[in-house]
């Protein structure tokens, strides 16, 4: 795809999002983040090509798409973990490879799928790294920086667990402690890659509602991966629908998550129906034989 | 375990340490009361000890004890932060190939009969530490290659120059076969008829490497979560994993100058202190340090008296009194020890 070609199927897009979004946010549409004509290679093999996707400040954007997509290539390529084999990836409209990693760091965090913390640190310790981009890796904390860790501990429920060493606590625990890292790092944004796996239904939920919180209330940007698609609706105010390594839809809940889009990406017979409290899509698959 | 039981654990280990200090001091063939081992250590003459009490405690004891216990302190310090780099239970000192190339050193230096000397170091010393060095900047140079960096590849490339490295010295030994004892003793390790100029030679690289390697904690506490969340929270990775290596091989090359390939200690007085203070090695590396060197002070009390006046090879001992007790370790806090995922 050219650049023409590619901004301009971009610009549709988001044209359409815009004019069919409901919750549309009013004229907030700068980008703080955005992948230009990015492609990723692992060993020569191209998992993600010439993508073109913009974040918007204070949104919620759901990656979704099927296993192999390139949804966590996308994640980590904006995360600044992987460097586009072509193209790139502006923080504020500079490109994040002529930053250090500690600057991007300041003002963007990663909650990684799997943190393989291998060393039995305590919850506080492992939470406590996330100031590291500000304080640096030398100096003792500042009081900012403690009430940085309490509150990332206290919106993520883990005081009661502070001093527990991670490796003792469940799969779903572990994963709060890693939201609970990147939230200490305070970003303007934030990348979380399936924060939900592993997480029974409480967790999940109030999750996808700290999500909300997070970029409705406390004003940060989050790009969010998830498999389930109607938590992505639940959850996201803008789609991003990957296939193959290609944008095959952005918008809104509402324009992306269409019978003939899911069919293309995920290679399943799908309908769509209304949630019955929120109004918004629920995507249920359709076997091939009852 | 907060700030405050911290410090008075550590201070409960600092007296600990000092105890048995003195009662090492008057461990041996001519034993001494930890009240004359007082006497002898005050400046001005006493009456309680003669002269030749006096001499035994300044020239042999003394030195050799701070000796073991700066080396046990120095291994331990390099083994905690090699084991949090490469997040492996199993790394210790030599996981670079330092023992291996210290080892080629000590060989070729003995075979040949090698007189250089330099940096207060006598010519088989100099070439161990020499050697060490060398290794461990090969290995590192090789990891690199490539521009695929990584805890991992270090690791294996430290394995396989050791491999090389120990078949050069057996063969070495093989067609060379006059100097086989001293080699021998020198490769298991021993701090016999060690003294003050070896004490001179090293001591300041060990705490500079050690001190490097602490002040090193954050980096380090990040990397033991993986390499690339360290690096979504902006550690310049092989700037850090490059001073981190610098710091341990310095600490473990000059350890293993004066005191040989002292197997053992490097691996289990890390875990030991992870059982009392946790993985963070702002307190890890100090605790490390502090066992390390109780039990190589223990394990050299040992070697000195147990065949006396035959002097086991202090790394003969650490293994065969480490080794068990590592296991029961295993065997009884298998939970804790084994918090590693």
């Amino acid at each position: 795809m050219t650049t023409v070609e590619c901004s301009r199927r971009l610009h549709d897009l988001q044209r359409d999002s815009i004019a069919n979004s409901a919750a549309a946010h009013d004229n907030d549409c700068e980008a703080t983040l955005e992948g230009q004509h990015i492609t990723c290679s692992y060993n020569g093999h191209a998992v993600v090509q010439d993508l073109c996707l913009a974040v918007r400040r204070r949104e919620v954007l759901g990656l979704i798409g099927p296993n192999g997509a390139g949804k966590t290539t996308v994640l980590r390529a904006m995360a600044r973990l992987l460097r586009p084999t072509h193209g790139t990836v502006l923080l504020d409209g500079r490109s994040m490879w002529q930053m250090s990693s500690r600057r991007v760091a300041q003002h963007l965090a990663l909650a990684p799928q799997a943190d393989p913390g291998a060393l039995p640190l305590t919850v506080e310790q492992a939470v406590v790294l996330g100031r590291a981009p500000h304080r640096g890796w030398f100096l003792p904390l500042a009081a900012k920086d403690r009430l940085a860790v309490e509150r990332a501990l206290a919106r993520t429920g883990l005081l009661p667990l502070r001093d527990r060493p991670v490796s003792q606590l469940s799969g779903g625990e572990q994963r709060r402690v890693v939201l609970a890292r990147a939230l200490a790092q305070e970003p303007d944004i934030l990348l979380l890659d399936e924060p939900t796996a592993y997480l029974d239904l409480k967790y999940q939920t109030e999750t996808l509602e700290l999500v909300r919180n997070l970029a409705h209330k406390d004003g940060l940007t989050v790009v969010i991966t998830l498999h389930d698609l109607n938590q992505a609706a639940l959850c996201a105010d803008r789609l991003a629908l990957l296939a193959d390594g290609r944008l095959l839809g952005v918008g809104t809940p509402a324009t992306v998550l269409v019978p003939d889009l899911l069919a293309e990406a995920y290679r399943v017979p799908v309908t769509v129906a209304n949630h019955p409290i929120y109004n918004t899509p629920m995507v249920v698959p359709l076997f091939s034989r009852v | 375990m907060n700030r405050q039981r911290y410090l008075v654990f550590v201070l409960a280990l600092l007296v600990l340490l000092i105890v048995a200090m003195l009662i090492s001091l008057g461990v041996g063939s001519v034993h001494l009361t930890p009240a004359q081992v007082l006497a002898a250590l005050s400046p001005e003459a006493h009456g309680a000890v003669g002269a030749t009490e006096r001499t035994i405690i300044w020239s042999l004891r003394l030195p050799r004890l701070l000796l073991a216990a700066i080396i046990g302190a120095g291994l331990a310090a390099a083994g905690a932060a090699f084991q949090g780099l490469f997040r492996n239970p199993l790394a210790d000192p030599y996981v670079v190939g330092a023992s291996g190339g210290a080892a080629l050193g000590a060989t070729l230096a003995i075979t040949a009969g090698l007189r250089v000397t330099g940096a207060g170091l006598g010519p088989v010393p100099l070439a161990a530490f020499v050697g060490a060095l060398a290794a461990v900047a090969i290995v590192y140079t090789i990891a690199q290659v490539g521009g695929m960096a990584s805890a991992i590849t270090l690791l294996l490339a430290g394995a396989a120059l050791s491999t090389v490295l120990s078949a050069l010295v057996t063969l070495v030994m093989s067609v060379q076969n006059r100097d086989l004892h001293e080699v021998f003793a020198w490769i298991l390790g021993g701090l016999s008829g060690r003294s003050w100029p070896h004490l001179a030679a090293v001591w300041l690289y060990i705490t500079g490497g050690s001190l490097i390697l602490w002040l090193f904690s954050r980096p380090l506490d990040a990397l033991s979560m993986g390499e690339e969340t360290a690096q979504t929270l902006g550690l310049p990775l092989s700037q850090a994993r490059g001073v981190i290596v610098a710091g341990a091989t310095i600490t473990t090359a000059a350890c293993v100058a004066a005191g040989g390939t002292i197997g053992f200690i490097g691996l289990i007085a890390p875990h030991v202190a992870r059982l009392f203070v946790g993985a963070n090695h702002a307190r890890l590396i100090p605790v490390s340090a502090l066992l390390g060197a109780l039990l190589l002070i223990l394990a050299d009390d040992a070697a000195r008296t147990m065949m006396a006046p035959l002097e086991i090879p202090v790394g003969v001992m650490t293994a065969l009194f480490g080794g068990p007790f590592f296991l029961y370790l295993l065997k009884t806090r298998q939970r804790e020890l084994g918090g590693w995922r």
